[in-house]
């Protein structure tokens, strides 16, 4: 057996070793291309620093400092190799380290995606399968029409309605921003996440408030997920339904319960994992429009008034971020794949 | 499973309840909603965006100041007396007694010879208010000085109205900060600067620094140590809304008390409404175009005055504005010095057609212009763009971002720019410098406004330069109007409109003072 086991061994640090690889590469690809972008783009950091009144001397000062006179080259090798040693710069905005930059605005684009993904997925697969249940008749219909307005609606128009509606008329959520300001600051941050922070304080008071400000946009990002997740749902259930194997369960007398939703699904449910975890991305990502509306500080703005300003360690940190993001999803979804398909694990062995 | 679910409910209900309770901002606590996402210092000796200034200002306290209602009134703040030597070379400020930082320190006459130089030596993007005075990180320490503990004495190289130097220390750069303290701060001779830019400040002003969390929010409270007029509320809470709509809809409910950044359209929404009210106020800011001459056509005189007749000004300050911009034709605006009314522009699409044909133009041609994607610019770039095609000119409209669109003037890649300026510092010069004075001319040989768009403002450049060294307030402001009307009628700058200052309020707040520079809002004596 000591064979057999080496053989395994050997075979897992490989696939280690192969993943490191792939994920470096890949993120090096993506930090060399942000990187050119955010020089080729017609934006001046310099003048994003100095303004326009600044003298000419005040201008050559800043361009020096920030170490604009090397070639392109060099200054892309000096930031890769700050980057390894895990370095990410300072940002000229906000005067801090991008890491802690990022640690601070991206728990709040988590919760808000979490909750977002939460209630796109508990809503948006169950509407699928009904759409695809009763194909063709009005429940098809209304769920294709409300994912429809979903995703072509600008979110933002979204949002504002929604504060309309929901925050100013009926004053049944709280309006733009994470928290009140009464509860500004009572609560240290832990993991950065206003929700668990709260709980983790004991502070009711303020979990309450914090759920009643990310309640509308979380929903609102459920609703854009939603409409994506429900339709995928849909064409893919349309495909399993009418494959043998249903038929053959329906005339062996499974209940239709079981066959739509232990069968079919269960079926489906693997190609689906790639769309949710993909929603997920996107969510994390950062809405750039819903966090403007809300005035969530989320990484989606983070990462825009970034890019508006030319602070490209700011905004080259946060795209390594998101390709991380991007990364890990695809390998949990990998993992859930061969969780749910027994058959992705027989083949690597 | 039951357990979590009830929990799950109650913890919503509490949301819900908890809203309903508190739709009200804290008593003790001013809550404006602004822009802020772009402040990247607050330090005074550097800062500059509007936000960043508007907190600064809270913060530090220049020597001398201007009465918010009358901006040729000069007022002492940190210095009791000031007087000009009969050269107008020398200054003499003598500090006011018993003042103190919010560190305790005693407010001295060395704080400000620290302040005052520091800003020079650390060659800061505001520099340029000081240095043209003739200031270099050389040269400085022999002329700012303080005399003794209450005695400063500024030596400039030239002379200049007296009014000029006073104006120029009352804006951002003015601020004094608190040497010892700030000096305990330096790192690698940095002056502070490090520790200034995190959330720290060293002020003397009514309020002091408690937590600035970039990108999403400042508070400010209240400095025991201060002694001047104050009715003002504990603290100030400036929080990043960027969304026009968003902050009316706060302020409708009352979430905010103050919102700076409403548009034309909220504006509308909000009037009629009893629970809130508007705070108006002059705003030195002017909209203008920058015809670059070294375009084939624009060359020609002609061509020039023929576009100041294709734009519809009353038009678009009725229906594009909506209150928020009045028609304005000369570099000095309405509330400074030696400003007039001079509007000889309106639209008139049969003159500049004879115009461009005295300047033997024939048929259509197209203008590179450069707008920054904010409204008001889009509205009313498409404006002019469909007045201007009447006359055969096409405008050619690239909207772009607010960095790129300084780009694009800076390197003076374009044709038109649609362009603002507002003053640092209530004195005309800020204008006249800018709009009128060649870099041959300037002092400290910086360029300005005439030359990026490559106009040689000829005896302007010189006029402009006497009016500022003028010592005699009321020859000061002929040589302003008459120097205005010339510039007016000759310069490549197309000046439409003046902004007005709307600030939407919660209708109990009282007390708030908006400034006339970008700068000067003042909120100490703001109660509600």
């Amino acid at each position: 057996m000591p064979a057999v086991l080496f053989q395994r061994v050997l075979g897992f640090t490989g696939r280690i070793v192969t993943l490191f690889l792939t994920v470096g590469i890949t993120l090096l690809g993506l930090v060399a291309l942000t990187f050119c972008i955010g020089r080729l783009v017609p934006i001046d950091p310099v003048l994003s620093v100095v303004g326009q009144k600044a003298s000419e001397e005040v201008y050559q000062r800043v361009f020096l400092e920030m170490g604009l006179d090397k070639p392109l080259w060099q200054q892309f090798l000096l930031y890769a190799g700050k980057l390894v040693q895990g370095d990410f710069g300072t940002s000229f905005v906000t005067n801090r380290p991008v890491l802690s930059d990022l640690a601070g605005f991206f728990p709040a684009t988590l919760e808000l995606a979490t909750l977002g993904l939460l209630i796109g997925t508990l809503v948006g697969v169950p509407a699928g399968v009904a759409a695809a249940y009763w194909h063709g008749r009005w429940p098809d219909y209304l769920i294709r029409f409300i994912g429809l307005i979903g995703y072509s609606v600008p979110i933002f128009w979204l949002g504002l309605v929604g504060l309309f509606i929901f925050y100013s008329r009926l004053d049944w959520v709280s309006g733009p921003g994470q928290i009140d300001v009464f509860f500004q600051g009572i609560v240290t941050p832990v993991t950065g996440a206003l929700l668990i922070d709260s709980l983790i304080a004991g502070e009711g008071e303020v979990f309450g408030n914090a759920l009643s400000h990310i309640v509308l946009p979380a929903a609102l990002l459920g609703y854009y997920s939603l409409a994506y997740i429900s339709r995928m749902t849909r064409s893919m259930m349309l495909d399993q339904l009418s494959r043998e194997y249903v038929l053959t369960a329906r005339l062996k007398g499974a209940t239709e319960y079981r066959a739509v939703m232990l069968h079919a699904l269960r079926n489906a449910a693997i190609p689906l994992v790639t769309v949710i975890a993909l929603s997920y991305g996107g969510l994390l990502e950062g809405s750039v429009l819903v966090e403007t509306v809300f005035a969530w500080p989320g990484i989606g703005n983070y990462i825009a008034s970034s890019l508006f300003r030319a602070d490209i360690n700011a905004v080259l940190g946060g795209t390594v971020l998101v390709g991380a993001v991007f990364i890990l999803l695809n390998m949990v979804s990998d993992v859930v794949y061969q969780m749910l398909d027994p058959r992705s694990n027989l083949r690597r062995r | 499973m039951r357990v979590e679910r009830l929990i799950g409910g109650a913890m919503i209900a509490l949301a819900l309840a908890s809203t309903s309770v508190l739709a009200e901002t804290p008593k003790n606590t001013l809550v404006v909603a602004d822009a802020i996402d772009d402040i990247i210092t607050l330090d005074p000796g550097e800062v500059s965006e509007v936000g960043g200034v508007l907190a600064a200002n809270q913060i530090y306290q220049p020597l001398v100041s201007v009465t918010p209602d009358d901006s040729s009134k000069i007022i002492g703040v940190l210095a009791e007396t000031w007087t000009a030597s009969e050269d107008g070379k020398t200054y003499t400020f003598k500090m006011r007694p018993g003042l103190k930082f919010a560190s305790g320190n005693p407010v001295t006459a060395k704080d400000a010879e620290y302040s005052l130089r520091r800003v020079v030596a650390m060659k800061s993007r505001s520099a340029f208010i000081l240095t043209q005075f003739g200031f270099s990180p050389e040269n400085v320490e022999e002329r700012i000085r303080a005399a003794d503990d209450m005695t400063l004495v500024i030596e400039i190289g030239d002379t200049y109205a007296p009014s000029f130097l006073y104006y120029c220390l009352s804006s951002y750069v003015g601020g004094i900060v608190d040497s010892k303290l700030v000096q305990a701060h330096e790192v690698n001779g940095d002056f502070g600067n490090a520790w200034l830019k995190a959330e720290n400040s060293a002020g003397s002003g009514p309020y002091v620094l408690t937590r600035w969390e970039s990108k999403q929010s400042i508070m400010l409270t209240r400095n025991p140590n201060y002694t001047g007029e104050s009715g003002g509320l504990e603290r100030i809470f400036l929080q990043h809304i960027p969304e026009s709509a968003a902050q009316r809809l706060l302020l409708e409910k009352g979430d905010i008390d103050i919102a700076n950044k409403l548009g034309p359209d909220d504006f509308g929404a909000l009037e009629g409404n009893p629970d809130v009210g508007f705070v108006e106020g002059v705003s030195g800011t002017i909209y203008y175009m920058g015809l670059n001459v070294r375009h084939e056509y624009l060359a020609r005189p002609k061509v020039v005055e023929a576009l100041k007749y294709l734009v519809d000004y009353q038009g678009i300050a009725d229906t594009i504005s909506r209150g928020t911009m009045e028609v304005h034709q000369t570099l000095v605006p309405k509330g400074f010095l030696g400003a007039i009314d001079y509007k000889p522009y309106k639209l008139d699409i049969e003159k500049a057609r004879a115009l461009l044909g005295e300047a033997g133009v024939s048929g259509e041609f197209t203008l590179d212009s450069v707008v920054w994607n904010t409204p008001p610019y889009t509205d009313f770039a498409q404006a002019i763009q469909a007045t201007m095609a009447q006359a055969g000119v096409k405008l050619n409209l690239e909207v772009v971002d607010g960095q790129q669109w300084l780009e694009r003037y800076r390197s003076a890649s374009l044709d038109i720019w649609f362009g603002l300026w507002g003053p640092d510092y209530p004195d005309p010069h800020s204008n006249g410098k800018a709009f009128a004075v060649n870099q041959k001319d300037a002092p400290d040989g910086s360029t300005g406004l005439a030359d990026r768009f490559g106009w040689d403002a000829g005896k302007l450049s010189q006029d402009a330069m006497a009016a500022v060294r003028e010592q005699d307030t009321d020859k000061r402001r002929a040589m302003y109007e008459a120097l205005q009307k010339t510039h007016t009628d000759i310069s490549p700058f197309l000046y439409m409109f003046q902004q007005v200052r709307k600030v939407g309020v919660k209708s109990s707040v009282k007390g708030l003072v908006l400034g006339q520079t970008f700068s000067d809002d003042r909120y100490w004596n703001v109660s509600k």
